[in-house]
Parts: C-alpha cells; sequence; structure tokens
C-alpha cells in the first residue's frame, strides 16, 4: 500500500513537473529575450504608475497578467527571468495566490454554482489590497 | 542573441529543477495523505475552524480537502456531498467562498518560496484573509436568516 502511495505521487510528481516545465521554459526565453530589448523599457515606463501602488517595478506587470490569465507557473517563469529582490518577489506571491489561472479557475468556480463576477471581485479584490498593504509595509522597512 | 538563448535555456532549466525537488517530495507525501485518509482522521480536530466560520459539521472534510489538495478535487467532493444532501446551500456557499481565496495551500506556498518568497508571510496572509472573509460573511448571512425568520413568526 505505502510503496503504490509513493509510486502514485512519484508519477504525479512528475507529471507535475512536465506540466510547469512546459509553459515556464518557453515563458522564461521569451521574457528573457524581451529584456534585452527596449521592449522591456516601454513596459516598464508604460506600467511604472501603477505597479508602483504595489512597491513594484513597472516590468512586473508582465508576471501579474502571465499568473492571472495563464497560471502560476507561467508567473514564476517570468518573475526568475526579470530581476527582483526577495521583497518584489513576495509581494508578487502574494498577489497571485489569491489571483491566478482565472480562466480556468473561474470554470471550477461556476460548477460550485458561485456568481463569477463575486468570485473575481473577491481574488482580485483581496490581491490588490494585500499588495498595497505588503508593499507599503514592506517599503518602510 | 545566442548568448540570450542560452541564458533562457540555462536559467529556466534551472528554475523547473528547483521546482521540480519540491514538487515531487509534496506530491509523494500528499498521495500518502490521500491513500491513508489522514484527512478523515484530523477532521474531528479541524472541527473548531468551521464552527467558528458558522459552518455545519459535515461541511470540516470538503473544506480540508480544498485548502489542501486544491480547488478542482475539493470542488468534486463538494459537490458529490452537496448531491447526498449532506450540506445545506450555506455551507456550499461559505466553503465555497473559503475556497475561492484559499486552496492548495502547500504546493502554491512551496513554489514560491522555491523561487525567494517568504513562505511564511504568504501562508499567514492567505489563511487569515480567508477567515475573516468567511466570518464576515457568514455573520451577515445569520443577521439576514434571522431577519427573515422574524418576518415570517409576525406574519
Amino acid at each position: 500500500m505505502l510503496l503504490n502511495s509513493i509510486k502514485t505521487g512519484t508519477k504525479k510528481g512528475l507529471e507535475t513537473t512536465w506540466l510547469l516545465a512546459k509553459v515556464m521554459v518557453p515563458v522564461y526565453i521569451i521574457v528573457t529575450i524581451i529584456n534585452s530589448t527596449p521592449l522591456i523599457d516601454w513596459i516598464t515606463v508604460l506600467f511604472e504608475p501603477l505597479m508602483g501602488i504595489f512597491n513594484l517595478p513597472g516590468e512586473a506587470a508582465i508576471v501579474l497578467v502571465l499568473g492571472n490569465v495563464l497560471n502560476i507557473y507561467a508567473a514564476i517563469g517570468a518573475m526568475k527571468a526579470i530581476d527582483l529582490t526577495i521583497l518584489q518577489i513576495t509581494i508578487l506571491s502574494i498577489m497571485l495566490s489569491f489571483s491566478h489561472s482565472l480562466l480556468v479557475e473561474t470554470a471550477v468556480v461556476k460548477k460550485l454554482g458561485f456568481k463569477v463576477s463575486h468570485a473575481l471581485l473577491i481574488r482580485m479584490g483581496l490581491a490588490v489590497l494585500f499588495g498595497i498593504i505588503v508593499g507599503r509595509v514592506g517599503a518602510l522597512i | 542573441m545566442i548568448d540570450i538563448l542560452r541564458e533562457g535555456l540555462m536559467g529556466s532549466f534551472d528554475t523547473v529543477y528547483s521546482l521540480a525537488i519540491v514538487v515531487i517530495p509534496l506530491m509523494i507525501i500528499m498521495q500518502i495523505a490521500k491513500d491513508y485518509k489522514v484527512l478523515d482522521k484530523i477532521s474531528n480536530s479541524s472541527r473548531f475552524l468551521t464552527k467558528f466560520l458558522g459552518m455545519s459539521k459535515e461541511s470540516t472534510l470538503p473544506l480540508l480537502i480544498g485548502i489542501i489538495f486544491g480547488l478542482s478535487y475539493g470542488a468534486g467532493v463538494l459537490i458529490q456531498s452537496a448531491k447526498e444532501g449532506d450540506l445545506s446551500k450555506k455551507d456550499m456557499f461559505l466553503i465555497s467562498v473559503f475556497l475561492i481565496t484559499c486552496h492548495a495551500v502547500f504546493e502554491d506556498t512551496l513554489l514560491f518560496v522555491a523561487v525567494g518568497a517568504n513562505g511564511y508571510l504568504l501562508l499567514g496572509t492567505r489563511i487569515i484573509a480567508a477567515i475573516i472573509i468567511t466570518f464576515i460573511l457568514s455573520k451577515r448571512l445569520q443577521i439576514s436568516e434571522d431577519r427573515l425568520k422574524e418576518r415570517v413568526s409576525e406574519n
């Protein structure tokens, strides 16, 4: 029984690793390429005012968009490809843990008979709220 | 250009590796917990949480499953329990609110920790936020239920 659990667990772990690699490797490479072109400067300047609310650099917008539209794996790939501090990574992680994979998970939420607009409001609201709190408090430390 | 590609490949493999050494052991532990029905055993001692959140006793197990194993698995169990009539509409609503905010906590937290996030802050914020929001909504539901009862008894 225990051996079977370990086998199934290992299989699931490898499947998850493959799943995250499939998303993460292309995202990481594309973001690394963008990072070496002037495009990154435009993105930085464009999102600076918005991301500044969370004490994040403008290019962190890429991480939030990928995490919400695709999934956490894509967000982590982008996070590693951009140079971020531990505080910035923690702020992004907190925001993403509330609000991620919105396309897939909203479908699950619907099955539960929960209003989609309410679910989105709760998730994005908490992400913004705690992004501001942790960002602001972190800026003081 | 070659340098950038090489940097991208090396960097992404590095990241995948650092996540794989977290994800594979985690999946083994979770599979053991699932097969040995560990959650059934701890669901009684977690009753205080569902009580505090104004849910029935039957809500404890689906809630724990969602928190630990994730939204899709949790939703599956939840829909099944609702079909069998173990959960009221209020339970369903409150469990959904909690799980929308807070699910698959070990996997998500460990993935972010593997790339440098502060895990205590991350996990603490998420659980506390879920408890607060579920608690507030549960109180509000209670108030509107009470009002409804008052109105019915008045008539």
